[in-house]
């Protein structure tokens, strides 16, 4: 009876602890990376997204132009995407792009709001964007997601009820 | 100063600027199809143009200064004009014309120092992820100054010797620079073929010192060099390690170069430093030339930054050791537009970058 409750009491454990952990991976905030379905020819991982939208890398395997977009400037995901993502604030950010213009290069278009982002990339050959992974629709494809540090979960807005890719 | 000295046309200017706002604003409305839109115009950023791939802007400086040995003066030293074209996906053109010293208040009435100049032109063909090809009158990749040597991007009013004295600051023919990855970093890289000997672009000349108040007038133009440079990054950005290497052959005087050159940048929330050291050796009798400079940028209140910079340079012509120390304020009140003052002195510094007072007012517009 004992070695009963016992194996009780383990299962129980496990289950909260599973249930602690899945509610921690729950609120652990993340940025989609979308293109068109038929993106671009290029193996997207984080440095190679960086490097895009750097203006690093201008061209896909096929040749194809790489068109970055941004959200506004005090947009919450893009604050968390170049956090993340670019290790710069505006001001380094800004720095960063008066010297690219100086250079004849140009930083990424501005969208107004995910909607727009996804619309232009889902019609865009080589447009890549950036969205919470609950505002990516059919018409895109999730390449690389970007998961950010728990404490970011408040800064982002609430998402709103889109149907999953 | 230069050769062919040109008025600049503003009302001409000012017109080819409204004519293509106009044709901007009709292209946003026949793009529009109410998905997307391109932000609207901000400073230090360009005129954007999306339905033809253009994009116009520049910068604008007026300096002010009183160095001994010379007049207090004020003009305006720089106004650039930007015009970036894409052609197809792989091509673009990019075009910066430059007039120096359009206004000029030194108690003369003459304006022969006024000039209308090609500072850039050329054609870059991305060949791939790595790779990218630029073709015609490019700045020489030595050090990170030269590159973004533009006044609202600088630090201080006055340019270190060591960033302009040794090497001529343009190049005429090839380059191949891309960014690839190493051990998790990235590293940057230029290498380049000038000929300007066959194929010279605007035929203005590069001042080795470009300070306010020298009178020294030496000019570096290559003939033949060839050269590249690296930049590493590491510790996320923050640091930046920089070495390039250039052989050449100068206009006047005929003589074969080499120089060896690095630098870094070091950015931390509380400081950054930057700096640059240049070593030249000659193949014939001429003295080496050599210095360099470090530089502390410290943020005071939002975009208010207190700069100070020790440089020590050893040039060939005139052959001296000269000492600089410069001390200044750079101020971003609004995007796009800078305003710096600053006091240098030094020793042995009276040809090359006399003590004084300078101040600018820059706009990237």
């Amino acid at each position: 009876m004992r070695g009963h409750s016992q194996q009780w009491s383990r299962w129980l454990v496990i289950s909260v602890l599973l249930m602690r952990a899945g509610t921690a991976w729950a609120a652990q905030p993340q940025i989609a990376i979308i293109t068109a379905i038929d993106g671009p020819q290029l193996t997207l991982d984080q440095n190679t997204v960086r490097n895009v939208y750097l203006k690093k890398i201008f061209v896909d395997g096929n040749g194809q132009r790489l068109t970055p977009v941004n959200l506004p400037s005090r947009a919450p995901v893009r604050v968390a995407f170049s956090h993340a993502l670019l290790h710069m604030d505006d001001t380094q950010l800004q720095d960063y792009w008066d010297q690219q213009y100086f250079q004849g290069v140009s930083p990424p278009y501005v969208l107004g709001s995910a909607d727009a982002v996804v619309r232009f990339v889902a019609t865009t050959p080589g447009a890549i964007g950036y969205v919470e992974p609950c505002q990516a629709d059919a018409s895109v494809r999730v390449v690389l997601t970007i998961t950010l540090p728990a404490h970011q979960a408040d800064d982002l807005p609430a998402c709103p009820e889109h149907p999953a890719p | 100063m230069n050769r062919h000295p040109r008025r600049f046309s503003l009302p001409g200017a000012a017109a080819l600027l409204l004519g293509l706002a106009y044709a901007s604003g009709a292209t946003a409305a026949d793009d529009g199809d109410g998905s997307w839109q391109p932000a609207p115009y901000t400073l230090g950023q360009g005129l954007y143009f999306p339905g033809v791939g253009l994009r116009v802007g520049g910068y604008a400086d007026l300096n002010f200064f009183s160095v001994q040995g010379t007049k207090t003066s004020y003009n305006v030293r720089d106004l650039s004009l930007f015009i970036t074209q894409d052609i197809g996906t792989r091509w673009q053109l990019f075009s910066e014309i430059e007039a120096t010293n359009p206004v000029n208040s030194t108690g003369r009435t003459d304006d022969d120092d006024a000039e209308l100049d090609i500072e850039r032109l050329y054609a870059d063909y991305h060949a791939n992820q790595a790779i990218t090809f630029r073709f015609g009158k490019f700045l020489t990749p030595v050090g990170e100054w030269n590159l973004v040597h533009a006044d609202p991007l600088t630090w201080t009013v006055s340019r270190p010797l060591s960033t302009s004295a040794a090497f001529s600051r343009h190049a005429n023919g090839a380059m191949m620079f891309g960014t690839v990855p190493v051990k998790g970093n990235d590293l940057d890289y230029w290498v380049f073929a000038d000929d300007s000997k066959n194929l010279n672009i605007g035929r203005d000349q590069d001042n080795a010192y470009t300070n306010f108040g020298t009178t020294e007038t030496l000019q570096n133009n290559f003939r033949q060099a060839i050269g590249g440079r690296v930049l590493y990054h590491v510790l996320g950005d923050s640091l930046s390690v920089g070495a390039s290497t250039l052989n050449y052959e100068l206009e006047q005087p005929r003589e074969k170069y080499w120089l060896n050159g690095i630098d870094f940048s070091w950015t931390s929330r509380y400081v950054s430093l930057t700096g640059e050291g240049i070593y030249r050796s000659s193949t014939s009798h001429s003295p080496d030339e050599r210095g360099g400079f470090v530089q502390a940028e410290v943020p005071l209140w939002r975009r208010l930054y207190l700069i100070g910079r020790y440089e020590r340079y050893r040039s060939s012509t005139p052959a001296q050791t000269s000492t600089i120390r410069t001390t200044a304020i750079n101020f971003r009140p609004i995007e796009g537009v800078v305003l710096k003052l600053e006091y240098r002195d030094g020793s042995h510094n009276e040809l090359l970058a006399p003590t004084g007072w300078l101040a600018s007012v820059a706009v990237l517009f």
